[in-house]
């Protein structure tokens, strides 16, 4: 496991803060495991002020499309995908990086652009608490 | 290109540059119009932080207005007097822009704009990047003949629903043809969001300054926060504007904004109004 469940409790009141001011809803609506598409109707726009808003918070910086990067981990992009659609890898890859996502929800076939609508708040502490491991290494 | 970059470009010369860092620049307000409305003072801010970014990245790629986490309004400017532009970048790449910046007038800041960030989009969906690069250079030399906007109106707004004091709806009809879409932008028009937000700061005015409210003459917009512009509004699209009183109180009102086409929302704000007699 990247992170233990401390390690996502020290950052998660924040990150839920800052979920529920971009999306403009209330911080109870926020779970750590809801899908910020389907379930807090975000878009694409609201990643952005997300990762934005995320930095401000923890004075990190996050560069953009780093968590689809991080996803690919060291699959090259055709090992990851073929034709906009995810490879067997990559799904593999996948449930171990995004390990907070129930397996279930991660079906084949998997479209690229579909991956951020797996994205839970709890995928933006992970984001988080990388970033911040990256600052202490940098 | 003559005539491009006029009907709708706020800068006549950029006096100070550091690429992807920071700029200055200045733009007169011709003395023929009316009135210049802050959103337009906003418009002007973003431009600027446009024509950084879009410089950084070889003009392939363009902003287009996304998001604003404050406004602050702290005065006008008249017809005749010379805007004066500043902002500074905090990131920029070729996926996205995030800037603050602000206007002045005679070294009084009127506006700032803090936190704004707004996607990087194809330049070649909207503009030719050869021209605008063209443009850049002249802004950055010479400058560009000051005085050349000509005003773009305000559209008709078409009451449609009164809730008391609490909320209005309002129906604005996008022009199918407006001189603004040759510059924003020459190769998709797109109605700029912050005409939209002029139109629906008029809903927000009207609400606030209600009947039922003690207090007789102008409340003042002193803040916009939480702007974000989720989708393009395209010219003949038909908006609802709908301003709904979150508090008031003697001194402040806060009202939230959301425009829509049909079941989609397009943009959402809040803004906040200071009451008469109340100062900055």
């Amino acid at each position: 496991m990247e992170f233990s469940k401390e390690d996502i409790a020290a950052v998660y009141p924040k990150v839920a803060a800052t979920l529920a001011d971009a999306l403009g809803c209330d911080v109870d609506q926020v779970k750590l495991d809801a899908s910020l598409i389907e379930d807090l109707q975000a878009e694409s726009i609201d990643f952005l002020d997300l990762v934005f808003r995320l930095e401000r918070a923890f004075k990190v910086k996050i560069p953009r499309g780093k968590i689809i990067e991080d996803a690919r981990g060291e699959l090259s992009e055709v090992e990851f995908e073929q034709r906009g659609v995810l490879t067997e890898a990559a799904l593999i890859r996948l449930k171990s990086f995004l390990s907070e996502v129930p397996p279930e929800r991660i079906k084949s076939p998997l479209k690229a652009t579909e991956i951020p609508r797996l994205f839970t708040p709890e995928t933006f502490c992970k984001v988080v608490l990388r970033a911040q491991r990256a600052q202490v290494m940098a | 290109m003559s005539g491009k970059y006029s009907a709708f470009t706020f800068c006549d010369r950029i006096i100070e540059f550091v690429p992807a860092t920071s700029a200055r620049a200045v733009f007169l307000v011709p003395a023929h119009l009316g009135e210049f409305a802050a959103c337009l003072v906003a418009e002007a801010v973003g431009q600027l932080a446009a024509w950084v970014s879009m410089a950084h990245i070889g003009f392939r790629g363009r902003p287009v207005a996304a998001l604003a986490g404050e406004t602050r309004y702290f005065g006008a400017v008249g017809a005749g007097q010379t805007l004066g532009l500043d902002i500074a970048i905090e990131h920029c790449d070729e996926e996205s822009v995030a800037y603050s910046g602000r206007a002045t007038v005679e070294g009084h800041e009127i506006l700032r704009l803090t936190d704004c960030v707004a996607p990087m989009l194809p330049q070649r969906d909207y503009d030719e990047p050869e021209d605008l690069a063209q443009q850049f250079e002249l802004l950055r030399g010479p400058g560009a003949l000051p005085g050349r906007f000509a005003g773009c109106g305000r559209p008709a707004l078409t009451p449609v629903e009164v809730e008391g004091d609490k909320r209005r709806v309002t129906r604005l009809d996008v022009p199918t043809d407006a001189d603004f879409f040759s510059d924003h932008f020459p190769r998709r028009p797109v109605f700029p969001a912050t005409l939209l937000l002029d139109s629906a700061i008029r809903v927000a005015c009207e609400l606030v300054a209600s009947p039922s409210r003690s207090c007789e003459g102008h409340w003042r917009l002193t803040r916009m926060t939480h702007l974000k512009m989720r989708d393009f509004v395209l010219p003949g699209q038909s908006l609802a504007l709908m301003a709904e009183l979150l508090a008031t109180s003697d001194e402040t009102a806060r009202v939230g904004l959301t425009a829509r086409v049909g079941e989609r929302t397009v943009a959402t704000a809040r803004v906040e109004f200071e009451a008469p007699g109340e100062s900055r």
